[in-house]
């Protein structure tokens, strides 16, 4: 039973945690440190994602450019429903879409341009260089301009005042445009373009193809009734449903769940680190219940409680606990004005620190969950120190207290701090089962010390000093084995996890896609000049590989009659498949490269009805049957087809590939366009540069340019990625070192020992690095196996790329990790080489 | 004149490997309230097992055993924390000063966990009279080993308990040591009329005593 305390003895704890604190504060570096950096990187995930968030949320409008914003596809909105909406604000027109910028002598650049009216932006401002020539956009009596990103000036090494082309029509560059206010669909990190809408109206550059935008963003004349007037929009476009309004808080949700995402991934790393701090925490705790198991026994015997010295020292933890979530937090909080000078200039982003009351008890919350869990069994130790030892002199080694109430109670911690993480994030799944993992391998780790030294006991049969020295080591009761197997095989596993995906991912990008992928993606090709294209590649190269395939915009509408949006949430794998506009495509017979997993093909020649081949994971995911009933939109009209099959779609080799393909007899009918990949052995900057000359409407991609942007963003990311888990690993080391330490009284007892019996500092040398290679060795095989099956199943299963397995990676990571441990190790342990025979003599 | 210790046919049994050991065998003795006795006895014969079942640090397997009258089998560690607070000052053979508090703090130590507090001038005046006022604010490891074991006994005493049990008090001293600590203790109980048990190999100790309690192989001989 719990014993209550007066307020007398509340004060009388407090002075002696105090007074105990400040004189043995040395002895609890590890808590102190430990906890800090796991703290700190907590704190950091936290206030960066509120800052991020609270940007996001503060500029909704800026994000969105207008209090609501009405996406009508390809086609714009009649005049008669643009002059209602015009009744309830300033409207601003813009057009996206993506074309190629060339310039004479360069490879021509796919990029995404966007028209806008003289509207532009309705919030915010468009910044660029030189400053305010966003205005000559749309001065009528000169030559039309246009504002480029910094890419394409880099691409096309253009300058201000020169020359680009844009389906033919020459513009000058008026500048560079360094930001705009709204930033939801440009290409932050890609190629973008801004001319006036004039310009597009003049030129007719809405004969580029299907890949266009129209959208409309308004400003209401009276803002403070913007719920109302958002309704009366939705009224207005109502009649078509293929027509989209967004709202500020869309623009911003969507930027937020990929924030939330990532510093989801970040929480559940800081909270590995500070687990395995915990671990410290325990293991130093109960060496310090140990080093005092003399203090202790004495307030025994004079009459304090057990309960009442384990809230001394409980208290002293939580002291720590207080100091360093405080300065970890205020760190963090302040972080975003760094992270300003971080973030990429295009973002426009002024981060701005937040204090909350909310926002510290969060970190100490989760700081305190972690204390109670791992110094519990330290702390219920003190029961165990009896003050009969006073009077024999014989102090028994106080171990941690695992009793049934015990464990119960860390069971019930363990399951709060799981559920407070699940509960704060939309990812609940992954959570869940990063949780579960994380605990099932500190378990397998444990599991792995405990085998080491069972086996180690069997094969007790070497002559060798240095072995048994490492032997004896390693099975003692205080043994290093399991604190290091735990901490350090952690931290390991998460590394190697961390970078086996990495790896995989960036060889797939940087190896495997390019071999199979084509060099160009043809956009939107007219069919009445796809034959000439056709020609005019192949009298460049004979040998291409050329391959075209028809396609015409759709919109998901229903499926069995229920409107998708009813079916399917926002975070449904595939809820790419049914949200806007959707290339399909039709064909005879099924593509080689797209079997069929369920259904049959259907019979060709059946004009009236449209019948639906599926990507087999989107059906699954979006829960489709064979025989269901899709209506989609086409060009306007609502069309209702039976799925026929599932074909296993492989976009690996990005080839075009489509998720809806439907049968060509029903196709026929409509109106439609080409798409289409090159391979060639000839340069693909050449053949662009004569396309785009040739065919000014033409548009195509470089493949190795997508590739290497989205490379560049993987390589940021993984590098900030494993130097997070880096944290971990370092924490580990942390815990093992004062492991190290608090073996060294009795180390260098054992060795002063040793070293009377004759014991040479060579074989104690090699005693310490054979127990280190026994414990390591049997550490990577754990730590490389579960790291082989985590990697696989993320790469195999969620990426659904290939797994390998890369050796060079694998032994670097390895060898590095030992090499800096080992030296650690030492270090700690340096005292116990050159021990003194006199104080043992004197039995000092 | 009230009995302080009243011990009625104790046993005190271990469990062992080599299966059980019986440490003292029905033992009956009593102490009055302001008597003096030595227990003596070879080494093994269970005379600090009998400390530290008076104490309550330890629980008989069998029998009785009164404290000022309270029965003290049976009882839990608070409850037992409890009669030791309020009865009982214990000084060991090797002092056991807390290594990290003053002199004037050890002492302190044993006033605060009976709810005493701020009584700083009554620890620094014992410590005082025992010879000590120089020497209150250092910490044990700038003591001697005789300094040492006066701030113990002043902590033992500054409660002002009814029972004192020492255990080997002067073990750890040399001989001029060992006899100034002794006066020590036998003026400060003949003077507050406190019961004093005491477990010593040195016959002329255990002859300053007014009793002599001999043990040998857990029985009273």
């Amino acid at each position: 039973m719990v014993k209550l305390f007066n307020l007398q003895q509340l004060l009388l704890i407090n002075k002696y945690a105090l007074r105990d604190f400040l004189r043995s504060y040395k002895k609890l570096w590890v808590i102190t440190t430990t906890l800090f950096i796991s703290l700190l990187l907590l704190s950091l995930t936290f206030s960066v994602k509120q800052a991020l968030n609270d940007e996001i949320q503060a500029n909704s409008k800026e994000l969105l450019g207008g209090d609501i914003q009405v996406n009508s596809g390809i086609e714009p909105l009649p005049v008669n429903i643009l002059e209602e909406l015009s009744s309830l604000g300033e409207i601003s027109s813009a057009v996206e879409l993506a074309t190629m910028v060339s310039k004479k002598g360069q490879s021509p650049v796919f990029t995404e341009i966007r028209a806008v009216d003289g509207n532009y932006p309705l919030y915010g401002e468009i910044e660029t260089i030189p400053e305010g020539v966003g205005e000559k956009l749309f001065l009528s009596a000169q030559k039309p301009t246009v504002l480029i990103n910094e890419s394409i000036q880099k691409l096309l090494q253009v300058k201000t005042g020169e020359d680009v082309v844009i389906m033919g029509k020459s513009f000058e560059v008026a500048g560079i445009v360094t930001s705009v206010p709204d930033l939801q669909n440009s290409a932050v990190f890609g190629e973008f373009a801004i001319i006036s809408k004039t310009s597009y109206d003049q030129f007719e550059l809405s004969s580029g193809g299907s890949f266009l935008d129209y959208e409309y963003r308004l400003k209401f004349n009276n803002p403070n009734e913007g719920g109302e007037q958002a309704k009366l929009v939705e009224s207005i476009v109502a009649y078509d449903n293929t027509i989209e309004t967004l709202l500020p808080n869309d623009s911003s949700q969507s930027l937020s769940r990929v924030i939330d995402n990532f510093s989801n991934f970040l929480n559940l790393v800081s909270v590995s680190a500070m687990i395995i701090a915990g671990i410290g925490i325990s293991n130093t705790l109960l060496s310090f219940v140990n080093q005092s198991n003399t203090s202790i026994a004495v307030k025994k015997s004079i009459g304090f409680s057990s309960q009442f010295i384990q809230l001394m020292y409980f208290y002293e933890i939580i002291l720590i606990l207080i100091v360093t979530s405080i300065i970890a937090y205020l760190i963090g909080v302040f972080s975003p004005l760094l992270a300003n000078d971080l973030l990429p200039k295009s973002l426009d982003i002024d981060l701005q620190p937040t204090l909350s009351l909310i926002g510290y008890l969060n970190i100490f919350f989760i700081g305190l969950l972690v204390v109670l869990i791992f110094s519990i069994p330290s702390l219920y130790s003190i029961k165990d120190i009896k003050a009969v030892a006073l009077f024999r002199n014989t102090f028994q080694p106080a171990s941690l207290n695992f009793s049934l109430k015990n464990i119960a109670l860390l069971t019930f911690l363990i399951v709060i701090l799981s559920t407070y993480f699940v509960l704060q994030t939309e990812q609940k799944f992954y959570t869940v089962l990063y949780f579960v993992a994380f605990f099932i391998t500190i378990l397998i780790f444990y599991g792995v010390s405990k085998l080491l030294i069972a086996i180690l006991r069997r094969s007790y049969r070497f002559s060798n000093n240095g072995y048994r020295i490492a032997y004896r080591n390693i099975v003692a009761k205080k043994s290093l084995a399991p604190i290091m197997t735990i901490s350090l095989g952690i931290g390991l596993t998460l590394l190697l996890t961390l970078s086996f995906v990495s790896n995989n991912l960036k060889k797939e990008i940087s190896d495997s896609i390019p071999s199979m992928a084509p060099d160009l993606f043809f956009v939107s090709i007219d069919k009445d000049i796809k034959g000439d294209l056709e020609s005019f590649i192949t009298s460049m190269d004979p040998n291409v590989e050329l391959e075209f395939s028809p396609m015409a915009s759709a919109s998901f509408v229903s499926l069995n009659g229920t409107p998708i949006e009813e079916i399917v949430s926002q975070n449904n794998r595939s809820a790419w498949v049914v949200r806007g506009d959707r290339r399909i495509s039709w064909s005879e017979k099924p593509k080689e490269d797209n079997p069929i997993v369920e259904g049959e093909w259907w019979e060709s020649g059946n004009e009236d009805e449209m019948f639906i081949s599926m990507d087999s994971r989107a059906a699954f995911d979006l829960g489709m049957k064979i025989n269901d009933k899709i209506t989609l939109n086409i060009l306007g009209r609502d069309v209702t087809g039976i799925v026929k099959n599932f074909r296993e779609v492989d976009y690996r080799d990005i080839s075009v590939n489509f998720a809806i393909i439907i049968n060509k007899a029903f196709a026929n009918k409509l109106p439609y366009e080409y798409i289409g990949t090159l391979k060639s052995e000839l340069s693909a900057d050449d053949i662009l540069s004569s396309v785009v000359e040739r065919f000014p409407n033409v548009s195509a991609i470089k493949v190795d340019r997508i590739l290497s942007q989205v490379s560049g963003v993987l390589n940021k990311i993984f590098i900030a990625v494993t130097g997070i888990s880096l944290i971990v690993i370092i924490i580990g080391l942390i815990v093992i070192v004062s492991a190290v330490m608090v073996q060294t009284t009795f180390r260098r007892y054992n060795n002063l020992i040793y070293k009377i019996l004759g014991v040479d500092f060579p074989t104690i040398l090699k005693a310490m690095t054979m127990e280190f290679a026994i414990i390591y060795f049997t550490l990577i095989f754990f730590a490389l196996s579960v790291a082989v099956i985590g990697s696989y199943l993320i790469v195999e299963n969620t990426l659904q790329l290939t797994w390998q397995f890369d050796f060079d990676l694998t032994l670097w990571i390895l060898l590095s990790t030992a090499i800096v441990s080992f030296i650690l190790i030492l270090m700690a342990n340096r005292s116990i080489f050159s021990p003194k025979v006199y104080p043992l003599i004197r039995n000092e | 004149m009230s009995t302080a210790i009243q011990f009625n046919n104790v046993s005190l049994n271990y469990g062992s490997e080599d299966g059980l050991v019986r440490v003292l065998k029905s033992v009956n003795f009593s102490v009055n309230s302001d008597e003096i006795v030595s227990i003596v006895g070879p080494s093994g014969s269970g005379k600090t097992s009998i400390i530290m079942l008076a104490a309550g640090l330890e629980m008989a397997s069998e029998g009785s055993i009164k404290i000022n009258s309270q029965e003290i089998v049976g009882l839990r560690e608070n409850d037992l924390s409890d009669v030791r607070k309020k009865n009982i000052g214990i000084v060991f053979q090797s002092f056991y000063l807390i290594p990290n508090l003053t002199a004037v703090e050890n002492v302190l130590l044993s006033l605060e966990a009976n709810q005493k507090y701020n009584r700083d001038e009554e620890a620094k005046s014992l410590l005082g009279e025992f010879g000590l006022s120089h020497r209150i604010n250092h910490l044990p490891s700038e003591l001697s080993g005789g300094e040492q074991q006066r701030v113990a006994i002043a902590r033992a005493l500054i409660n002002k308990p009814k029972i004192i049990l020492a255990d080997e008090p002067t073990g750890n001293l040399d001989s001029a040591n060992s006899e100034s600590m002794m006066d020590l203790l036998f003026e400060y109980t003949k003077k507050s009329k406190t019961s004093l048990v005491m477990v010593t190999h040195d016959d002329s100790v255990a002859r300053r005593c007014d009793r002599i309690i001999e043990i040998k192989d857990g029985q009273i001989v």
